[in-house]
């Protein structure tokens, strides 16, 4: 009997395409930003990890020192283990393909014949390796091969120059041949060249030192067993682990933005429930006749849950081509986030994976039959005989407006104590939940603030704009079934704009403080002063002793930094030149004195402290590292160094929003005691005489600027240089924003079209009994106007309660960043503006449309 | 009072041509209760629009208190209708949002008298009517009858020139209509109100001091 029964909800279909669509465009939307999201995050690592699983080959063990190279030796030591099968020395680099199209290129230094056993590369296949290519590629240096794709993508012919940069240095190497992995699968998306090991570690300047080995074993406990007997500093691990450490890496980053891609579906929940509430409240006649003929109260809940359903169905459909689209744009700005963040990442290829787009689909399905619930319900409970009014439906709203109001309330209580809850390290999901029940909130108090809104300014726009004004007031307040759930998502999306834009401002504001504040210099020179990703870019050993006879240079502070997995993340550990620090302003610790802590790190540095609680060292670490593994000042912190595991003392903890990871900090002759090797990554220099600044700029480029790729930055271009990072990171933020906001318009233009359509025969009569077309129009715009301000206003107070949120416990929490609360007061203004124009835009349309003279055929009877 | 000459009206409905009225003439003097006739389909409620300015002729004039409704502009067309007519239709057409009072409050409200003013009055004019007791309600709270007689309340309180019926008595069982009917009737008799009224029920035709008979949109002889 039911099937038959959808017919009836096609023919409503048919005859109002429009508000039906509009409904299923919202869901499609919202499930196009969730799913693109998780494609591309999901795309971006796994060309990660397949890149990862293609270099680690059949290799069951990876024995590394991490942030330190292995020596040579230890090859020899490890092959002769009894516990080991074979085992495969390698070094590793990612440079810079110098060409017209840039991008990075990763370097493998191998031992061909070692290879063997692990990894099939293949030389000798089509144009491929012949003899004497082999030899070239041993006996002379700067022979590569490059991969396949690679050479097909730069047109690569056995005897073409490759120019690159090797750290600081300009190389040109030479192509010796090509060589394909099985699968065709290649990290970094082909971009692999290998070497010959000897010829790659003269050419990185690491002869003598390896980055790790590969192994194969004799059984599951080598691991266990070769671990013992290797010197302190070294582990032995799985190689599969560096794709799980680096979906660690970005699985916050990832979640945030799932987070608010969900906060679009959210949206496009409102605009569902309002579809099927109108088709409830539009067919209400029809429903008590399908009752009085005998239809079942849950088979008209059926009825109106299957629409709603199916919209979800077609909206979810619908959403996943459009994600697949989106997702495409997405991967670019996530992988090139994800490499000046972390690690080159490169993914050009999108991939689908089938369960992804099932958990999108089935999220949108169950959003829209959680949105479709209430209305379907009030169907249900149709009376059989009394032809149900839809007067009906407003007046037990209205009644029960304060009740629901007060559960808004109830619902801002609870997310004031989620908020308190402090989680131990994980994803902040109790702050994620506070921030939905916020806009929750902010939605259930809706019906009556539009009740209270609309009563209230009654007299007042009576006195200013006569009979329009009292009506349109009354309309608002009169409709709230329809027009409240709009008022709604516009409120809940408007929230979160300003609560977004709220927090990156702040946040950009207090960056700024900071690299005002902390980070002092004149000029940044080095291979690497963004890209933190780079470690092993070195600044040559022979340009510092130029720079210290240098007559215009005051001081120089020296720069060192490596990434160590810690636990289960990575830190950064960095050495430098603290009492040169201290002098300039030192950095800045969330308490103690600055110069004493200063001085603390700097006298650690001239000799090993002399500490009671048996400290090796001091440092000082960031914000987020105490904040994620809960350290406090004075703790003891236990660093895993090249030359073993080091207990330091922590003397303080320093702001730090650098994007790529919490720090340990300390003095960088303590650092060289530990890591045993005097590479610098960069030097800040200070001037005696500061106008000279960009002369003494231009200089340097022209003494270095031909032999080596060295950043040469003012002070102005590093924080400018900070900020781009900063806003590229937010970038796919900003865009699921808007998504948001596209959305709910779409939800305020139906709603006031549907409103107005609704009423045309109502105003049609307000007419004939002589009203003007100025007062009509008058009491429509009345009307839209308010609830766009009321949509303003829960928005703006929601907003600014989610940006406390966000800005105090749910960053603070995610990435451990004290940001400063800045009040940016235009932000609200903007988004006044914008809701004030568009909400009466929306509403002047279909007024238009029903003050075209058709009065009589509007009247007609029914 | 009205006069209608050579008034035709032709709907069209795509290539379709319905002719509603053809060249039809007719006065009808001030203080005259006259009661329009005839099949469905026969042009009575396309009269009634006509005469109440709520659709123009296709060709010919219409004529109310001395102004040929063609010649007003838009905006006199408005205030015509708001103050020199009064309709009710078969289907109540009250505003569901505001109560019996504020619907018969209505058109004054529409004319600028001050909110209390206009509310005083309607209560004057549902009195006179019979809903005294009813004033507060919404109109879904209240029977058809009663409804209606808001509706004719409406109708009346901006002392219209003429008062329009379009089968007032289609939706209200007898006992309803004659309540309705009668109201019509003492109006004409005790204040010369004009009425015009379509109705094909033989009842309503008594109350009426004229009968118009249409047949295919022209008067029957
Ligand atoms: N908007 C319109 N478009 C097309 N044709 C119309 C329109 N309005 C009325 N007509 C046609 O004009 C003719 C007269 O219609 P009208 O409504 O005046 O009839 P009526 O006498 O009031 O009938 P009833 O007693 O059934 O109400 C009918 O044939 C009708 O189909
Ligand atoms: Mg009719």
């Amino acid at each position: 009997m039911i099937p038959w029964f959808f017919r009836l909800s096609l023919r409503h279909l048919q005859v109002h395409p429009g508000r039906t669509l509009l409904g299923i465009l919202g869901i499609a939307l919202g499930t196009a930003v969730y799913l693109s999201i998780s494609l591309a995050a999901a795309s971006a690592l796994k060309s990660f990890s397949a890149g990862v699983s293609a270099v680690a080959g059949a290799a069951q063990w990876r024995v590394r020192s991490p942030g330190a190279p292995l020596p040579e030796s230890l090859f020899q030591e490890v092959r002769r283990h009894p516990q080991v099968r074979a085992a495969a020395p390698v070094v590793e680099s990612v440079v810079d393909l110098a060409g017209p199209a840039g991008g990075s290129l990763l370097l493998l230094g191998i031992d061909p014949f070692l290879e063997i056993p692990f990894r099939a590369y293949q030389f000798q296949e089509g144009e491929g390796l012949d003899q004497e290519a082999l030899v070239s590629f041993l006996t002379e240096p700067r022979r590569i091969l490059v991969s396949r794709p690679l050479a097909a993508r730069l047109g690569l012919k056995k005897g073409d120059p490759l120019p690159v940069l090797v750290g600081a240095r300009r190389e040109t190497l030479t192509v010796a041949g090509t060589f394909s992995l099985p699968g065709g699968l290649y990290p970094l998306e082909g971009a692999v060249a290998l070497m010959d090991l000897a010829h790659a570690q003269e050419l990185l300047g690491r002869v003598g030192q390896l980055d790790y080995l590969d192994l194969l074993g004799t059984g599951p406990q080598t691991g266990d067993s070769l671990a013992r007997d290797l010197p302190p500093g070294m582990e032995v691990v799985r190689p599969g682990a560096l794709g799980r450490q680096m979906e660690g890496l970005v699985a916050s980053y990832r979640l945030n933005l799932s987070v608010l891609s969900a906060i679009a579906l959210f949206v496009g929940m409102f605009l569902i429930y309002q579809s099927v509430t109108l088709s409830v409240v539009r067919r209400r006649r029809e429903i008590g006749l399908l009752r009085t003929l005998g239809m079942l109260p849950r088979q008209v809940l059926l009825l109106f849950l299957a629409e709603g359903v199916v919209s979800g169905i077609v909206g979810g459909a619908l959403g996943l081509l459009l994600g697949v689209g989106l997702a495409r744009a997405a991967l670019g700005v996530m992988t090139q986030t994800l490499t000046s963040l972390y690690t080159p990442v490169e993914a050009r290829e999108l991939v689908i994976q089938a369960p992804l787009l099932l958990q999108a689909w089935l999220l949108a399905v169950a959003a829209t039959l959680a949105a479709a619930w209430l209305p379907a319900l009030e169907a249900a409970r149709t009376r059989v005989r009394a032809v149900w009014h839809r007067e009906d439906l407003e007046e037990r709203l209205e009644s029960k407006a304060g009740l629901i109001a007060l559960a808004g309330l109830a619902a801002l209580g609870l997310a004031g104590a989620l908020s308190l809850i402090r989680i131990q390290g994980g994803p902040p999901l109790p702050g994620f939940a506070a921030s939905f029940l916020i806009l929750l909130a902010a939605a259930l108090c809706t019906p009556w603030c539009a009740r209270t809104l609309g009563r209230g300014a009654a007299p007042l726009l009576r006195r200013l704009l006569g009979p329009a004004g009292d009506l349109g007031c009354r309309y608002l307040a009169g409709s709230l079934s329809r027009s409240a759930v709009s008022v709604a998502a516009l409120a809940a999306a408007l929230g979160m704009l300003i609560a977004v834009a709220v927090m990156i401002g702040s946040f950009r504001q207090t960056v700024e403080n900071w690299v005002h504040r902390s980070i002092s210099g004149d000029i940044f020179f080095g291979p690497a002063v963004f890209s933190t990703a780079a470690y092993d870019h070195f600044l040559p050993p022979e340009i510092l002793p130029r720079l210290r006879q240098d007559p215009e240079v005051a001081d120089i502070y020296l720069y060192r930094c490596v990434r160590l997995p810690f636990r289960d993340r990575y830190v950064l550990v960095i050495g430098g030149s603290f009492e040169v620090l201290a002098k300039y302003g030192g950095l800045w610790f969330r308490q103690g004195q600055t110069d004493e802590i200063m001085a603390r790190v700097g006298r650690a540095g001239e000799a090993p402290p002399a500490a009671p609680d048996g400290a090796q060292g001091v440092a000082v670490i960031s914000e987020p590292l105490a904040e994620t593994f809960g350290y406090r000042e004075g703790d003891v912190l236990e660093l895993p160094t090249p030359s073993g595991v080091k207990r330091l003392a922590i003397a303080g903890v320093f702001y730090d929003y650098r994007t790529d990871g919490p720090s340990v900090w300390m003095d960088i002759r303590q650092f060289r005691r530990f890591w045993q090797d005097e590479h610098l990554n960069a030097v800040r220099l200070y001037l005696k005489d500061k106008s000279r600044l960009a002369a003494f700029q231009t200089r340097l480029q022209e003494t270095f600027g031909r032999q080596y790729r060295l950043l040469t930055l003012s002070h102005q271009q590093l924080k400018d240089g900070i900020l781009e990072i900063f806003d590229q990171t937010f970038a796919l933020t900003y865009a699921l924003e808007g998504v948001a906001i596209v959305v709910a318009l779409f939800g305020i233009i139906t709603t006031f079209l549907v409103l107005i359509l609704d009423r045309e025969r109502e105003l049609a009569l307000l007419q004939a009994l002589g009203a003007s077309r100025r007062q009509i129009l008058g009491m429509v715009l009345v009307e839209s106007g308010l609830a766009s301000l009321l949509s303003f206003l829960l928005g703006a107070v929601s907003g600014a309660l989610l940006s406390l949120l966000l800005i105090f416990i749910i960053n603070k929490q995610a990435f451990g960043w004290t940001i400063v609360f800045y009040w940016t007061p235009a932000i609200y203004l903007q988004t006044l503006a914008l809701v004030l124009v568009l909400g009466l835009a929306a509403g002047a349309y279909p007024a238009w449309r029903a003050l075209q003279p058709h009065l009589a055929a509007i009247l007609k009877e029914e | 009072m009205i006069r209608l000459i050579g008034v035709s009206k032709i709907y069209r409905r795509g290539e379709v041509a319905v002719p509603a009225l053809r060249d039809l003439h007719l006065d009808i003097a001030a203080g005259e209760f006259v009661a329009v006739t005839g099949k469905s389909g026969c042009g009575k409620s396309t009269l009634l629009h006509l005469i109440g300015a709520l659709e123009p002729p296709t060709a010919g004039q219409v004529w109310v208190e001395g102004r040929e409704l063609g010649a007003l502009s838009d905006q006199e067309l408005t205030l015509f209708r708001r103050d020199r007519v009064g309709v009710v239709f078969q289907s109540f057409n009250l505003l569901p949002l505001l109560t019996l009072e504020e619907n018969a409050a209505l058109p004054r409200v529409l004319q600028g008298a001050p909110y209390e003013a206009a509310r005083q009055e309607a209560r004057r004019w549902l009195t006179e009517v019979g809903l005294e007791h009813r004033l507060s309600h919404k109109p879904h709270q209240v029977s058809g009858g009663e409804m209606q007689r808001a509706a004719v309340a409406r109708a009346l309180i901006n002392g219209p020139a003429v008062l329009l019926a379009d089968e007032p008595t289609g939706n209200l069982d007898s006992a309803a209509s004659a309540q309705v009917l009668e109201i019509f009737a003492r109006l004409n008799r005790d204040w010369g109100q004009t009425v015009v009224l379509v109705s094909h029920a033989p009842e309503a035709a008594a109350y009426a001091s004229r009968l118009v008979r249409l047949h295919d949109g022209r008067v029957a002889a």
